[in-house]
């Protein structure tokens, strides 16, 4: 069984890496809607193939690996992942059936940063005035806004539970952020006190604080993958140019300061897997220990993708540092990822209440 | 599963019931003697239970699954079990050796008496062959049935108690450095074996210097083919598949985070407050630790379904002693002036006494031997990366 599953993964995995490197770095949505990948997760009876956040993962990190400019972020990771966690709701169903078909691309205006894992993920508020709901807020750095055909609010009621919240593009401000990285979509989205009906303030199933930590540890984990994607793609190519390019007549990676370089860019790359794909079983199987591998994963992974990237840079030498290499977007990819849903000190943060 | 939580229960058990109290204070200053003693005695002990050697052959007094082996490791670690130090050798690469390339007369004369106690030692390392090794020059020449062998080893661990030493010594002078080695199983109460201890840097003697004057080794101690030692060693170096690092990695993760992070709070002034700068570096380190957990059961698994990586094994070695050594040199600084009054460490234990500043000093025991840090990062650029090979120097 288990070797099944992680053939299976191989395969996805194989085929994901084949099909982004004939897309592109700008993959058509559609396209990766054919294999039916906005719908890894979402249950067979809405058209999904009903697969697990592991799944989820191998995608995320061949995106990274990509440096592709895609959606899934806020379609399929925050997307999906928020309305699987809502209780049974009026077109809850039919978003899903149109994520799973490739048809509509959504997202959520949430926390982004370390208030994402640190604070309060939810940061609007829906306050019911003379019997009227209205919803008020500011969410920044919300990726894959522009483009979304749905944005999903994640607010809080006047008694502080959190919901989600359904808003025509019409009642709501979005707003590109432009970011040094150009291969992440992010924007601001703001409510100034949109009326909405009840109808559409969505609640979740189980404890609702807990899903929103869950929602928010999926997003950190999604990161780690691309991450983790990055950073593999940079060891390979630095490894690829370092047995080629010669001075003083000989590759430059036999040099030993080279190799080790190298060899230390491997371990980071290893162990920064063995956390992800750790902590993306514990997500899968809704573990107890789930919060904590992904704070491990996340803290680790991007800060080892912005060292590996790092290295790479430096020995590919002055090639490495123009814009024609196209080195520098691993760099700005691996640089947002660490800050994108909790700085490395943030999630370290989170573990450390485990000493208290 | 079912089958390995009851494993996990029995285990548990077994640790509640024979794990000695207190024996890290009855191992601090303890003279060789007691700790060859105390070594012994738990030997007979984890035997006893049936523990001793798990990662041998059925046949042999092993035969448990390498799931039990993780959780057998796992659950030492978690009760603060001894380690066995005296008969790490013994147990896994004289076994090994024996195993892979040992006539059936020499397993059947060594493997039961290992169980029975009896103590190897490693003669590999000389004083002109640490990093490259295949240049070792210790002779071993052949006259009539048996081997005459003259040289200078370096740095057997625990010679001094050994009765055995597995011995690498050129049979064939003229042959290419790595050709016209050979293999030995030497019985170190032969004449012409001379030991001195070398103390270390942390004022201990682990480690011994051995003179080999024409001592005679009969020639049905060769294991495999005369110029076919160096094969040998590497077969067998790599022979326990990863799970001696596993073990380490698991006292490290339990009782070496645990003391780390006791020391963090008493640092902290009793109370470790989350954001602090201390609970950030021990959250990081816990992480690593968790890796490092994660990647040794990840290796030994790829060994038991034939897909190891060749360079699997230099990835964990270099990651743990690195590891470690900023670990100890953490808790060294966050111990401060007392870590200093800290004169002995408990023996049978590895790095996780909570003495740093010895267990710091110690750390380079694993940064350098075995291949030092530099070697391994050679071998993952080479085998792993497949970057090319430094160019020979030619003379």
């Amino acid at each position: 069984m288990t070797d099944e599953l992680t053939q299976a993964r191989e395969e996805l995995r194989t085929v994901a890496r084949a099909l982004l490197a004939k897309s592109g770095p700008r993959p058509d949505w559609q396209l990766l809607a054919g294999p039916g990948w906005p719908g890894l997760e979402i249950a067979p009876e809405l058209g999904g193939s009903g697969a697990t956040f592991a799944e989820i993962a191998v995608i995320a990190t061949e995106l990274g690996r990509a440096v592709a400019v895609s959606p899934f972020l806020g379609t399929v990771v925050l997307g999906a992942g928020l309305l699987a966690g809502i209780s049974p709701a009026a077109g809850r169903d039919a978003l899903l059936r149109d994520i799973a078909a490739g048809r509509s691309r959504v997202a959520v205006a949430m926390a982004t940063g370390d208030d994402a894992v640190a604070g309060d993920a939810a940061p609007f508020r829906v306050q019911r005035v003379n019997g009227r709901l209205t919803v008020h807020g500011t969410a920044r750095f919300v990726p894959d806004a522009m483009a979304a055909d749905h944005i999903l609010l994640l607010g809080r009621e006047d008694s502080g539970r959190p919901v989600a919240v359904q808003l025509g593009a019409a009642e709501l401000r979005a707003e590109p952020q432009p970011v040094v990285d150009e291969t992440r979509q992010l924007a601001v989205v703001e409510a100034g006190g949109a009326r909405v009906s009840s109808a559409a303030v969505w609640q979740f199933a189980g404890d609702p604080e807990a899903a929103v930590r869950a929602l928010a540890g999926r997003a950190a984990l999604a990161v780690a993958c691309d991450s983790l994607g990055v950073a593999e793609a940079m060891l390979e190519a630095t490894v690829s140019y370092a047995g080629k390019r010669c001075q003083f007549g000989r590759p430059i990676g036999s040099f030993q300061a080279v190799k080790h370089a190298c060899a230390d860019m491997l371990v980071q790359v290893s162990m920064a897997r063995e956390l992800v794909s750790g902590a993306a079983g514990a997500v899968a199987g809704d573990a107890a220990e789930a919060p904590a591998a992904v704070s491990m994963a996340k803290s680790y992974a991007c800060a080892a993708a912005v060292s590996v990237v790092g290295k790479a840079i430096q020995l590919h030498g002055g090639i490495g540092y123009t814009w024609e290499a196209g080195l520098h977007a691993y760099l700005k990819r691996a640089a947002l990822n660490r800050s994108l849903f909790g700085s490395p000190a943030a999630h370290r943060q989170l573990l450390a209440q485990r000493y208290a | 599963m079912a089958d390995l939580d009851q494993f996990r229960a029995q285990v548990r058990e077994w640790c509640a019931a024979h794990v000695p109290a207190g024996w890290r204070q009855a191992q601090t200053g303890a003279s060789p003697e007691q700790f060859t003693e105390f070594q012994q005695a738990w030997f007979a002990e984890l035997r006893s239970g049936g523990y001793a050697v798990p990662h041998w052959p059925a046949e042999w007094g092993g035969g448990l699954s390498t799931a039990e082996q993780i959780v057998l490791y796992q659950e030492l670690a978690a009760h603060d079990a001894p380690r066995l130090v005296l008969a790490f050798i013994s147990i896994h690469h004289a076994a090994a050796t024996l195993l892979a390339a040992g006539t059936p007369d020499q397993r059947s004369r060594h493997l039961p008496a290992i169980l029975d106690g009896e103590i190897w030692c490693q003669g590999f390392s000389e004083p002109e062959a640490g990093s490259d090794l295949a240049s070792l020059r210790t002779t071993a020449r052949r006259a009539g049935d048996r081997y005459i062998v003259n040289g200078q080893k370096l740095w057997s661990t625990w010679a001094m108690a050994a009765d055995w030493c597995l011995l690498l010594a050129r049979t064939d002078p003229d042959a290419p450095k790595r050709r016209g080695i050979s293999y030995f199983l030497l019985d170190m109460r032969v004449p012409g074996i001379e030991l001195r201890p070398i103390r270390q840097a942390t004022g201990e003697w682990h480690f011994c210097e051995m003179f080999l004057d024409d001592a005679e080794i009969p020639a049905s101690s060769l294991v495999g083919a005369e110029n076919e030692g160096w094969q040998v060693a590497q077969a067998t170096l790599s022979a326990e598949r990863g799970m001696t690092m596993l073990e380490l990695a698991e006292r490290l993760g339990n009782a070496g985070l645990a003391r780390l992070i006791e020391t963090g709070r008493q640092a902290a002034g009793g109370r470790l407050t989350a954001g602090g700068l201390i609970a950030d570096r021990l959250a990081a380190f816990d992480t690593e630790i968790t890796g490092l957990r994660a990647m040794c059961r990840t290796v030994v698994e790829r060994h038991d379904t034939g897909r190891a990586g060749p360079a699997d094994a230099s990835v964990v070695k270099l990651f743990y002693s690195e590891l470690l050594q900023r670990m100890t040199d953490f808790g060294t600084e966050l111990a401060g002036l007392p870590a200093h009054t800290e004169l002995e460490k408990p023996l049978s234990g590895s790095y996780e006494s909570g003495a740093w500043l010895l267990d710091f000093i110690g750390s380079w025991e694993w940064t350098i031997p075995g291949g030092s840090s530099e070697i391994q990062r050679n071998i993952i650029g080479e085998r792993g990366l497949g970057l090319p090979r430094e160019p020979a120097v030619t003379p």
